[in-house]
């Protein structure tokens, strides 16, 4: 018999340890884009460790995967905010609209520029858009038709260019980078030639063509990785292609190329002069904010000047920040909690 | 008959056979060998993120430095210590009004650039910034001291003050809860199978499955924990209940072998003493095949466990990857586990984190060989042979 | 009401309720009602006895109730379930007190309860092995509607993002590279691990010396219990860089994510796979076996080559093929250290990727979760659940042969 009474006492200490402790949630809950996750997760940090409210939890799931989940529901058992490195697209906001996520803010917080880096000790290079696209594109167009890219040196594009062999180490298919590079570079070229590339690409848009060689000049490879780095470090010929502030952490050793004449700086890509930027999204589930401590706090802090400001910590770390009017705009519109809609979304 | 041996023929079968030995020995210390250089290699690796580096500064506690910790020192020096610091004075001094005017001098920790150009490995400081460290380490204002705050702190983006004190947590929450799940079950699973499972086709097929189940790729069972558990159950995504029912899942199995491999082992002349005696099926198993058995048990299922928290292909599906850099209050709050903080440092882009990696290793690796040391003394020291 | 929180007041309500019935049935044994009878079990099977009446038409009422709420079929509030439950409980406890009687056989009840129980978890195992075959299979279907079976599985071209005139859905599909990478790598293991494995298996089964043993064996067990992670840490850090220098000092060109780290680093933590379990089959020949070579004059590396190892054959080739299962489903290694390029070659030192990489890769990546690119990871699984299950069931008809023909 004190046998079994022990055992019955051990079940329901431990069964009250588990659920006992278990509270409705405590925890912001974000999700989404590997790009923006070393912002978000830098605030989060800020906001556990400076205030009493836990650190919200952040995923980088993608922003594909990000948006699936938060568009799981609306209860507590789904994200907060979903972090993205693209706009949500209408397809997304409406579905989120038929499960009752009818409240949705969007948070722009910043650009990312994508840079075309190489060893840092070598000479600056410069190319343009168009050069950029022809060394990576599956099919280039030679004498008026298209054909399998035959380039293998840069020379061979555009003859005042180094005999250097082309080598890229990009994003994976699985990347936004790559989606967001694909899309402003090779799309781009395509759509000029669209009658060259309209028949092969899908839904016969020609912007939407956005095919990568795969005769190993292109080398895909992770965004967050040291092993580019190292490469990039060993092979002066190759350039490694990644967002800004993998760039800007690791400036002591590889530095970016201009593209159309445009360096990537802070200044370059706030402008818009550089060519290849794109801006950076959070969206915030309006129905949460008053039930998940913290999360309207996380908000703040991330919107505040301390963070996103041209002098702000997220700089520091290789956010690119908004110009002085939009952004103050921004922050105007995201802490007044400004509905997302679909009108907002087909612009 | 004559049978003649052929002593050239004989010395070359013997050559043939000393060499043979010589090849297992040989296997056995090119293992071995393997062994000594991994170990080594983590530790020299790990070695220096053991010290961190600390700067004695003058803390001015004025009036800016209510808004932003940084105005608390001079602007050189506020580039040089950690913002993990910083970042808390502001809080310090609405706690304690008595701080404002007041100047202190302290060890506080310093940046992780500061850190690693005192380890003497590659660093991004700027000239300006090197040359003051070195004077400050001239003048014995610089130091590297023990790094209690590896085992102290949850994770962080600042690499100096990272630490794996969450992951710890959520490891052993995790493996409480893979514990409760799967013993029970494979013990249960086990003696049934052993003791009072009919001879017929259903058993074969259950016992075939899990013979397939233990070899399954890891990272299925995550996709099973993702569709059943928090899709299907609505297991919070990234708790320590989501990680250690699909954890349990795939300890089961090795469990039930191993269960049924130390049952097997008692003779059946103990079985049959305790019927004779007049004891039910379920007595004797309770009393007698049990307790027989259990240190056979436990080694199996220490060695299971000691597996699954090694694990993280599946905890990445489950959404276990995340930055949390809290310890987990609950089983149902999110949580991260060591091989999780091991990977997610080793793909971190800022130097300094390669060093916690090694010395995450080397504390997970403790960890295994604890719970692999205590199996294996279980294993000897009740080992019975029948 | 919260999941936690209702097993919280379930269990807070039903565990005294059962004590309390387990008391009340052991005083009725002794009550004076029944004196002079003889009980056919023992007090405590009575109280037993209660405590299955009170709890398990209680839980199993539970049970069925979370069953339904979880297929949305009705829609059960907290306290309605907490006070239902209970109160089944106080209707069991009654009706166990009122069938307790001297011939109330309460022991062969609860036993044979307990059985079906053990029973009942024995399914568990058939469940998860269904659980994932179903939940791997259910989202490939919706991925092989996009692309079809036949492409998938003979194609040579994995190219998510290249554009296919005519259809809508981007992507080229063909998992043979894939697979031809997962087996490179494998290859590469199965090279180290075989000889090392096997050889080391010999020297402890026939030539070492017990305190010999008692410090390999350890030894190998340390190697098998490494984590994968800390492997994979080690592959891509300290063993790919060796390869690309070594590759340099002979003149050749390596990729930093090419196939022999992983691959060297996976077969070291094969070897304690193969050398534990031919161990065992080795030991398990008999020795009528041995005796009878020697006797016959062979030397002892003869008698191992030509009788032993050949007795103990399927055993080998059965872990010879579980731990080929093993290496292609491994994950933490490859992920780490092997590439994500889909690259078809001969060339060890090139990078290449393989299937669980892009496993992960497809559920850690940015695209939209429905689009084809993260359902072939359901695709891929589904190969690769269907290839080790293939490997397994060989395996286990194999060394289930070789015990008919020892035992």
């Amino acid at each position: 018999m004190p046998k079994f009474m022990k055992l019955l006492v051990a079940a329901a200490a431990i069964i009250a340890l588990g659920s006992g402790m278990a509270q409705a949630r405590d925890q912001v809950k974000i999700v989404g884009s590997s790009t923006v996750y070393p912002f978000s997760s830098y605030v989060a940090e800020e906001l556990g460790a400076t205030t009493k409210f836990k650190s919200p939890v952040v995923e980088s799931t993608g922003s594909g995967g990000g948006h699936k989940l938060f568009g799981n529901g609306v209860g507590l058992n789904t994200p907060d905010i979903t972090n993205s490195s693209r706009r949500m697209k209408a397809s997304e906001f409406e579905k989120d609209q038929k499960v009752g996520i009818t409240e949705i803010t969007e948070a722009l917080i910043g650009y990312d520029g994508i840079a075309i880096a190489q060893n840092g000790a070598n000479a600056p290079f410069s190319i343009t858009k168009a050069e950029l696209a022809l060394a990576v594109m599956e099919m280039v167009p030679v004498g008026g038709k298209l054909v399998k890219n035959p380039y293998k040196t840069w020379d061979q594009i555009n003859a005042k260019l180094p005999k250097r062999k082309i080598l890229f180490y990009g994003p994976p298919t699985s990347s936004g980078t790559r989606d967001a590079f694909a899309e402003m570079v090779i799309g781009k070229f395509a759509k000029k030639h669209k009658d060259l590339y309209a028949p092969i690409s899908p839904k016969g848009k020609a912007k939407k063509y956005e095919s990568v060689r795969q005769d190993g000049v292109y080398v895909p490879a992770g965004e967050n990785d040291n092993l580019i780095v190292q490469k990039l470090t060993k092979d002066k010929a190759a350039f490694g292609i990644f967002g800004y502030s993998f760039l800007e952490e690791n400036s002591d050793r590889i530095s970016g190329a201009k593209v159309d004449g445009v360096s990537p700086t802070p200044d370059t890509i706030a402008a818009g002069e550089y060519p290849i930027s794109r801006s950076l999204y959070f969206y915030i589930k309006k129905a949460h904010l008053d039930k998940v401590p913290g999360m309207k706090e996380y908000v703040e802090l991330f919107m505040s000047e301390k963070m996103i400001g041209p002098r702000g910590l997220l700089k520091r770390i290789g956010l690119v920040p908004l110009a002085n009017d939009l952004r103050k705009q921004v922050q105007k519109d995201v802490l007044s909690y400004k509905n997302l809609t679909l009108e907002d979304l087909k612009h | 008959m004559q049978i003649s041996i052929d002593p050239k023929q004989l010395k070359r079968r013997e050559r043939r056979d000393r060499m043979f030995v010589g090849y297992s020995y040989a296997a056995i210390f090119l293992a071995g060998a393997f062994l000594v250089f991994f170990f080594a290699d983590i530790v020299r690796t790990a070695w220096s993120a053991f010290e961190q580096a600390e700067l004695r500064v003058e803390l001015h506690y004025n009036e800016e430095a209510k808004e932003m910790g940084d105005y608390a020192l001079s602007e050189e020096m506020s580039y040089l210590v950690s913002r993990g610091v910083t970042r808390l004075i502001p809080n310090q001094m609405r706690e304690n009004r008595s701080l404002l005017g007041t100047t202190q001098e302290k060890w506080v920790l310093a940046d992780a650039e500061v850190d690693q150009y005192l380890k003497g490995k590659p660093n991004r400081l700027k000239k300006k910034e090197r040359q003051l460290v070195d004077r400050l380490r001239d003048e014995g204002h610089a130091r590297l001291a023990f790094n209690i705050g590896f085992f102290e702190n949850g994770d962080s983006k600042l690499p100096e003050m990272a630490g794996i004190w969450a992951a710890a947590v959520g490891s052993m929450y995790v493996l409480i809860i893979t514990f409760l799940f799967s013993f029970p079950l494979g013990v249960a699973t086990a003696i049934y199978l052993e003791e009072f499972a009919p001879d017929n086709r259903f058993m074969q097929i259950i016992e075939v499955n899990i013979n397939n189940l233990a070899a399954i790729p890891s990272i299925l069972f995550g996709l099973l924990g993702l569709s059943i558990f928090i899709n299907f159950m609505g297991v919070p995504r990234s708790s320590a209940l989501a990680g250690g029912l699909t954890l349990s899942l795939m300890t089961l199995p090795v469990i039930i072998i191993s269960t049924r491999a130390a049952i097997l082992a008692i003779p059946d002349s103990i079985r049959e003493g305790a019927l004779a005696l007049g004891a039910t099926r379920w007595q004797m198993v309770l009393t007698n095949v049990l307790p027989l058995s259990l240190p056979g048990i436990l080694t199996g299922t220490i060695i299971g466990l000691a597996r699954a928290i090694g694990e993280t292909a599946p905890l990445m599906i489950v959404g276990m990857m995340a930055y949390i850099p809290e310890a987990p209050d609950g089983f149902t709050s999110a949580a991260t586990v060591l091989p999780a903080q091991i990977y997610t440092w080793s793909s971190d882009s800022l130097r300094a984190f390669t060093e916690r990696t090694s010395a995450g290793i080397i504390v997970l690796l403790a960890v295994m060989l604890l719970m692999n040391g205590v199996a294996i003394y279980l294993r000897n020291k009740y080992e019975t042979k029948w | 009401m919260e999941t936690s929180k209702i097993f919280l007041y379930l269990f807070c309500g039903l565990i005294p309720l059962a004590v309390v019935a387990y008391f009340l049935a052991t005083k009725k044994t002794y009550s004076v009602k029944f004196e002079g009878e003889t009980f056919q079990s023992t007090p405590g099977s009575y109280g037993w006895y209660a405590i299955v009446c009170t709890l398990f038409p209680a839980l199993l009422a539970s049970f069925l109730a979370a069953i339904l709420q979880l297929t949305g079929i009705v829609e059960v509030p907290g306290t309605a379930l907490i006070a239902t439950a209970i109160a089944i409980a106080a209707g069991g406890l009654w009706v166990a007190l009122m069938t307790i009687k001297p011939s109330l056989r309460a022991r062969a009840i609860v036993e044979q309860l307990i059985v079906k129980l053990l029973f009942v978890a024995s399914l568990v195992s058939i469940l998860t092995t269904v659980g994932i075959v179903l939940s791997v299979t259910f989202e490939a279907i919706k991925f092989f509607d996009m692309v079809s079976l036949w492409d998938f599985l003979t194609g040579t071209t994995w190219n998510p993002d290249e554009a296919v005139a005519g259809k809508d859905t981007q992507g080229v599909f063909g998992s043979i590279p894939l697979f031809a990478g997962t087996f490179m790598i494998t290859g590469i293991a199965m090279l180290v691990a075989v000889p090392i494995g096997l050889f080391s298996a010999i020297c402890m089964a026939e030539y070492a010396s017990p305190t010999f043993r008692k410090i390999a064996k350890p030894a190998l067990e340390i190697l098998a219990g490494i984590p994968t992670v800390v492997y994979g840490f080690f592959a891509a850090i300290t063993v790919s860089p060796m390869v690309v220098s070594a590759a340099e000092f002979f003149g050749i060109e390596a990729d930093f994510t090419n196939a022999l780290a992983p691959g060297l680093v996976m077969g070291v933590m094969i070897i304690p796979l193969i050398s534990s379990l031919s161990d065992d089959v080795i030991t398990s020949v008999p020795g009528s076996l041995r005796e009878g070579s020697l006797a016959m004059g062979a030397y002892r590396s003869e008698t191992i080559k030509t009788v032993v190892l050949p007795a103990a054959l399927p055993g080998i080739v059965s872990a010879f093929l579980l731990a080929v299962s093993r290496a292609v489903g491994e994950t933490m290694i490859v992920v780490m250290a092997a590439g994500l390029r889909a690259n078809l070659t001969w060339n060890p030192l090139e990078g290449m990727t393989t299937v669980t990489v892009r496993i992960v890769d497809a559920f850690t990546g940015d695209q939209a979760f429905d689009s084809p690119e993260t359902l072939s990871a359901f695709g891929l699984g589904l190969v690769l659940l269907v290839v080790t299950l293939i490997l397994n069931v060989i395996s286990l008809v194999v060394i289930r042969r070789f015990r008919q023909q020892y035992e």
